[in-house]
């Protein structure tokens, strides 16, 4: 694999991050975060939805009429995503009703849409391709960190499995509480300001003069 | 080859086209996908029902707990037993309720019960057993949509659903349910448990919830309350 395609797989992961250095994307960041195994699946989702949609729009890009290209974007990207909901909910119901609404919402995902937009109608299918799955892994890897203390703090738990022993909470005579605004979704705003603090101080070329 | 990509004709030419494949291959993905989809929700029902029965879905077979499936109507006579029928009444209980048609799961020992009714931000359901006695409350299922996680959403978990077995329905001869009692429950009051703190709203839908779909079925509780009792007398008088 030739470097520059590589970076369009590792650029959105970290320097070009759709979720912290865009700030794309941040409404289902907020809303599928309580949990770590919902977390996953969406991430997931949304980075086949990306991958193939910037596929399929650079395999069509040159026939494309311009003056019906965002209609002609979101009838792929609609696509794809009823077809990911309908596979979830044949292969994995459990998590697609934890998901219930959020998968038809990857349609308005607005990192899906800008990076048809802004990447695949201008580059080669497989740059295009590469550049969905890492910005669908970058949007991911936000989600799971977020999830992993909401879902650590507010619940004491990791994809459902007790971490925070029964025995230290209040009700069994400890001294632990969860800390229940991590349920809501202002809290996951507040965890995504973290991450751009604690992202920022690593990456001094980020900082606005 | 170059084309006017923007000329009227190739647009339209183009949205037809463009449309009519998309049509078909969401059209295959739904109808190849319909029977997995179909038997993954029948299965979620037939493990909640047997959930409501206290009994592990894991270990217990739907089909060694329940007895058969009925749709009752309001005078809580038996109008169907076709199972066909009572799941697919399920799918839209709301309206199954609405025109007089209530589902029923007969146990082996007690019936199983369908509930719906609403929370705070949308629908809540489930299931609640009762014993043979038509009275006490073997097990509960409770579901919801959207309830507010850690506060309403609890009403979704065994630690809250485990206060319900043991509480009684009947008041006298008529059917209270099971009130969720805000500042904590009466102990010795056999129609309440603790109500969720912080969920208030919620735990007043699942009041409000249990109250009316088991009303919906005393007709047939009571027939099966005097009938009991009946034997229960016959057998005392052979005794004498």
């Amino acid at each position: 694999m030739a470097s520059k395609s590589l970076k369009n797989l590792t650029g959105p992961l970290s320097g070009n991050n759709p979720v912290i250095v865009q700030i794309l994307g941040i409404c289902s960041a907020l809303a599928v975060t309580v949990q770590l195994k919902p977390a996953i699946v969406m991430g997931l989702s949304v980075m086949v939805v990306t991958a193939f949609s910037n596929l399929v729009m650079s395999l069509l890009r040159n026939g494309v009429p311009s003056r019906i290209r965002i209609i002609v974007q979101l009838v792929v990207i609609a696509a794809l995503v009823i077809l990911v909901d309908q596979v979830l909910k044949a292969f994995v119901y459990d998590v697609s009703k934890q998901l219930s609404v959020y998968v038809g919402l990857i349609i308005t995902n607005c990192i899906v849409m800008g990076r048809v937009e802004a990447f695949a109608l201008q580059n080669k299918p497989w740059d295009s391709f590469l550049d969905g799955i890492g910005n669908g892994l970058g949007y991911g890897s936000i989600l799971v960190i977020i999830a992993f203390f909401r879902e650590l703090l507010g619940s004491g738990t990791l994809f459902g499995f007790r971490i925070i022993p029964e025995s230290w909470y209040i009700a069994e005579g400890g001294f632990y509480s969860n800390c229940g605004l991590m349920l809501f979704p202002p809290m996951a705003l507040i965890i995504v300001g973290c991450i751009i603090w604690a992202h920022r101080s690593f990456n001094k070329d980020l900082q606005e003069k | 080859m170059k084309f006017n990509t923007n000329s009227n004709t190739y647009i339209i030419i183009y949205s037809v086209v463009m449309v009519v494949i998309v049509a078909v291959l969401l059209s295959l993905a739904a109808l190849g996908l319909k029977d997995r989809q179909d038997a993954n929700a029948l299965n979620e029902k037939k493990t909640q029902i047997v959930k409501a029965l206290g009994e592990d879905p894991a270990t217990v077979a739907y089909d060694s707990v329940i007895a058969k499936a009925v749709i009752l109507d309001a005078s809580g006579a038996v109008v169907s037993e076709d199972v066909n029928e009572v799941f697919a009444a399920l799918n839209d209980l709301k309206g199954s309720f609405a025109a007089e048609r209530f589902p029923l799961f007969v146990a082996n020992n007690g019936v199983v019960v369908p509930l719906y009714g609403a929370g705070l931000w949308g629908p809540i359901w489930g299931y609640i057993a009762l014993d043979a006695d038509m009275n006490t409350v073997k097990g509960i299922v409770l579901d919801h949509q959207g309830e507010t996680p850690g506060l309403g959403a609890e009403i979704a978990t065994p630690k809250h659903q485990a206060m319900y077995p043991g509480k009684t329905i009947y008041e006298g001869d008529a059917v209270v349910g099971v009130t969720l009692k805000k500042g904590g429950a009466d102990k010795s009051n056999a129609h309440e448990v603790d109500a969720i703190t912080g969920g208030t709203k919620t735990s007043d839908g699942v009041t409000a919830m249990l109250a009316t779909c088991l009303n919906y079925y005393k007709p047939y509780f009571d027939a099966a309350r005097a009938a009991a009792t009946e034997v229960e007398a016959e057998s005392n008088t052979v005794n004498e």
